[in-house]
């Protein structure tokens, strides 16, 4: 805690107001018509997946439905030009909440992991945006849930994922429902597919996971945040895991501190540059930003930050409404390309709760020189009142500047590219490595930043049902170049490389960086 | 004396209500009307958990209405009750129905209707709930009732509700607005105090200042139980104040196994417990299920233990906002240690007295003056979050260790923990004053 409050109070003096992207809705012309919809099964959920499902490197949409039909959304943008997506009629799924995308297979074509109530499923792909479904194929148990949280790790040696999922409660229970969670489960490798999952038990009612290496060991644990409304005896959970060990819960004699809240989403970023991930943790009212205590000693102590941050976003920033919010999808990036991070929040009620927010807008807020963070949501054009819950911020139509998807319950999904002149300059890359773990997920993007180094995990899940596998996008401020290196998920650390901003850079192990070109 | 099913509470609900679901399952009408009031009670527990503006304050007030609500649909017909009208504060006779009314539907369309405008704020999955326990209820009520009797018992257990719904609406304590806490709010200047002590924005005011003001079910003043001040504030180490901040810090400092027990199982945090008050009603449900109490009894003992709680709620008010004191996390920080942290979350209300030393002193007391002194009990209101269940030789041994509990957790000086034993004792027995049974 001490460490982070000097961040705060010894960065630079605050700057001018940070530059205000302005994004424009084109959810209309964009051609994007799912609705995530149903009743109280579909209360949490919505997520939305972006990854090249065609080949051209552009982010195409998959997006989940509820009780309707789920969409997958070929890109049609071009490069720079207005949002544009065509409907196909492949992945046309029933009862999806969420989805993530994954090359499991590691064949170079993206995977897809779609969450759904009742049975989950694995779909492979196929290239040219044709998927089958894997989910015998590989041996992987669906399962008969309400699933609502992933995350994917390859663990250390394993040439096959390991996959996490979080369930919510027994969708069964009626007068008393409360207490029921379910088991999350735990899909590691067996050959070429997956073995009968094992409980994670205690199970809280996941509705995020993250697998993250919090404390630079070279071991990702599995983050676990949980929705305090229907667990007993619950709270948030890390769990270690260690190559063919049964998982194990960290505990308070090892530092954990119990923390209880309406946990829906994680957004995961080193926003303090320390070198260590910092999370942000959505729940209602008051959101939590936690950053490690000590890191020198190595304990699993968090102190929250989110009040001196400003990012507590607890309640509507404009619209009136001063009940308390809800918040979902979490997610940093780096909205006006100033090199430094920002941060969007989903918001809307859970459903006629009238103790909390009707009108709940989305946050964007915009991080300042001294680490602090100021709302922009209303100002930059993306501060909707539907009722959000997954979303992506990403680059469609690869000009650098970072746009973003949002889906809401009952109502259409909406889109807004980012419009307005952003005088930063901007760096997107992608890692490729051959053999397993294509895109190497658990990897480690260093970049230099004047005198301190930021490190970028690359991890498959957390936000809110929500994520997404292509660019990563950085914005560079005034620098025409950056210094930047990869740690592998091996731990192999590669060479520091200087790239030019504004273009897109394909970063293999033991190769020189490969411009790409979006045309 | 009935044997006590060990089961987690969670799935003994749900078994209770699959056997009682059952065709082949006829309960006799007195065990039905007990057990529609225990599960509709059971709901209440769950609902005040998962309902945001049901803070320990409101949720006693609940407990309050839906305690007399439970009496006095029983009473008609029944020369052997007693309404509560004219014995609790403003509190006009209860409508009469037409004729003889079955108690079991009286109470469960009493209770569904209460429950439903008490906790209009409840979220989907509570709404959801309460319509299936409803049904599910509703189903068991009329299995076997003269259609004629059904009707005019229902309709007698929703005119008891309206009235005391509409009782209820005048007592200042109807509307909570953001979760309690007031959106402007001026912290006092004087070094004694309350400040806020935690980083949630929301709680940069204190819980409900105003809820001292709201009418008292059955104690004549919110004075009339003290208590007095607490010790003067004092900076000087070897002051009284000093030394008893000093035994919060040196205890915390050297918490036993046993000691953190206690403080996590009586902390009955809201929104993740059904507050103190939700807790002693489990220990009474409890009581209930295993001594096999009728639902005239148990519904008179809910009445007076939810009335001595709101009271207890109102009158500590009362007197936490009239002394406005400090929390020790802050008098320790600023005199004792910058660094130290106490085992359980600060509440955002000021110290004196405990709220929970206050109202389970009420409740021992009421417990006591009904089931006796020495009645022994086990307490697992925490069953379901893994606490192993608690034995108590005595209430008011519960209630000493609810008291201690605070001072454990590092949440109140021991003299506040006991001006609230004191003061809930003392409402207590108002409470216990009342006639139910004739």
């Amino acid at each position: 805690m001490i460490r982070a409050l000097v961040f705060l109070a010894t960065a630079a003096p605050l700057a001018a107001e940070p530059a205000l992207p302005r994004f424009t809705e084109e959810t209309l012309t964009a051609g994007i018509d799912t609705v995530y919809s149903g009743e109280w099964e579909y209360m949490v959920g919505g997520g939305v997946a972006t990854f090249d499902c065609s080949g051209d490197r552009f982010p195409d949409l998959f997006i989940s439905g509820g009780a309707g039909p789920s969409a997958l959304y070929r890109n049609r943008s071009p490069q720079g030009g207005a949002l544009s997506f065509e409907k196909t009629d492949a992945l046309t799924l029933d009862a999806v909440i969420g989805a993530y995308p994954l090359d499991i297979d590691s064949d170079g074509v993206m995977d897809l992991v779609v969450l759904r109530l009742g049975e989950n499923k694995l779909f492979r792909g196929l290239g040219d945006c044709r998927f089958e479904d894997a989910t015998a194929t590989w041996g992987f148990d669906g399962g008969d849930a309400w699933s609502t949280a992933f995350a994917a790790i390859w663990e250390p040696g394993a040439t096959w994922p390991t996959l996490a999922i979080g369930n919510y409660l027994d969708r069964k229970e009626t007068a008393f429902p409360w207490g029921s969670c379910t088991d999350n489960w735990l899909h590691r490798p067996e050959g070429l597919g997956f073995a009968p999952p094992l409980p994670l038990t205690p199970s809280y009612c996941a509705l995020s996971m993250l697998f993250t290496d919090w404390n630079r060991s070279g071991q990702p644990a599995l983050r676990v945040s949980n929705d305090r409304e229907y667990y007993k005896g619950g709270q948030e959970q890390l769990w270690r895991l260690e190559p063919g060990l049964q998982p194990r819960l960290y505990t308070e004699a090892e530092g954990w501190k119990r923390l209880r809240i309406w946990g829906m989403g994680i957004a995961s970023a080193d926003i303090n540059r320390d070198g260590y991930p910092d999370y942000y943790l959505t729940s209602m009212a008051d959101n939590k930003l936690q950053v490690l205590k000590d890191p020198a000693r190595g304990l699993p102590d968090f102190a929250d930050i989110a009040y001196p941050s400003g990012v507590t976003a607890h309640r509507p920033y404009t619209g009136g409404d001063l009940n308390p919010s809800t918040a979902w999808h979490a997610q940093f990036a780096d909205v006006n390309n100033d090199g430094l991070l920002d941060l969007f929040v989903a918001k809307g009620n859970v459903s006629q709760m009238p103790d909390f927010a009707a009108q709940d807008p989305n946050n964007l807020m915009l991080q300042q020189a001294d680490g602090t963070f100021v709302e922009a949501g209303d100002r930059a054009g993306v501060g909707s009142f539907a009722t959000s819950r997954g979303a992506q911020v990403v680059d469609f139509n690869l000009d650098g500047r970072l746009d973003l998807v949002v889906v809401n319950r009952w109502t259409p999904v909406e889109i807004w590219r980012s419009t307005g002149d952003l005088a930063g300059n901007w760096l997107q890359v992608r890692l490729e490595q051959p053999g397993t773990n294509r895109d190497a997920i658990g990897a480690v993007i260093e970049i230099k930043r004047d005198e301190v180094v930021e490190r970028h995990e690359i991890t498959s899940g957390g936000g809110h049902v929500s994520g997404s596998v292509g660019w990563l996008h950085f914005g560079l401020g005034d620098k025409k170049t950056v210094e930047l290196r990869v740690v592998w998920p091996d731990g192999t650390a590669g060479d520091w490389q200087t790239v030019p901003a504004q273009s897109f850079q394909i970063l293999r192990p033991g190769r020189p960086p490969e411009i790409w070109r979006p045309d | 004396m009935k044997q006590h099913l060990h089961l987690p509470r969670r799935r003994f609900l749900a078994l209770s209500l699959a056997v009682a679901a059952s065709p082949a399952w006829a309960a006799p009408r007195d065990e039905l009307a007990q057990r529609i009031l225990v599960t509709w009670h059971r709901l209440v527990l769950e609902l005040v958990r998962h309902t945001a503006t049901y803070s320990p304050p409101v949720a006693s007030r609940a407990f309050g209405y839906l305690g007399v609500t439970s009496h006095e649909a029983l009473v008609a017909g029944n020369p052997g009750l007693v309404s509560l009208a004219g014995q609790v504060n403003g509190l006009s006779p209860a409508p009469q129905p037409s004729g003889d009314t079955d108690p079991a539907t009286a109470l469960h369309y009493a209770l569904s209707a209460a429950t439903k405008v008490l906790f209009g704020n409840t979220g989907p999955t509570g709404q959801r709930a309460h319509a299936a326990l409803t049904d599910q209820l509703g189903a068991q009520v009329a299995d076997g009732l003269d259609p004629a009797l059904h009707a005019r018992s229902a309709a007698h257990g929703t005119a008891i509700a309206e009235h005391i719904l509409a009782w209820a609406a005048t007592d200042g304590g109807a509307t909570i607005d953001n979760m309690g806490f007031p959106r402007d709010y001026t912290p006092g200047t004087r070094p004694q105090d309350w400040v806020p002590t935690s980083l949630v924005r929301q709680q940069q005011a204190p819980l409900l200042p105003a809820w001292g003001q709201n009418r008292l079910f059955v104690m004549p003043s919110v004075t009339a139980c003290g208590p007095a001040a607490p010790p003067a504030y004092d900076e000087t180490p070897g002051s009284e104040f000093h030394a008893t901040a000093l035994e919060v810090y040196e205890i915390s400092r050297n918490l036993t196994d046993e000691q953190k027990l206690i403080a996590r199982f009586w902390s009955d945090d809201p929104m993740l417990s059904s507050t103190p008050a939700g807790h002693w009603i489990s220990i009474l449900l409890d009581i209930a299920d295993r001594d096999g109490l009728s639902a005239e009894v148990t519904a008179g003992v809910l009445a007076k233990l939810g009335i001595a709680q709101a009271d207890a709620f109102i009158a500590c008010w009362a007197a936490k906002f009239e002394f406005n004191l400090l929390r020790p996390v802050t008098y320790i920080r600023r005199v004792i240690d910058p660094a130290w942290e106490p085992l359980l979350i600060t509440p955002p209300f000021p110290e004196f007295p405990s709220g929970h030393s206050t109202q389970s002193g009420a409740a021992a007391t009421v417990l006591t003056a009904i089931f006796g002194e020495n009645f022994a009990f086990e307490d697992t209101s925490h069953e379901d979050d893994g606490f192993d269940p608690r034995g108590f030789s005595s209430f008011h041994a519960a209630s000493e260790e609810a008291a201690m509990s605070r001072l454990y957790g590092g949440i109140h000086f021991r003299f506040g923990n006991q001006a609230g034993l004191e003061q809930g004792r003392c409402i207590g027995a108002f409470a216990a004053a009342l006639r139910t049974e004739a």
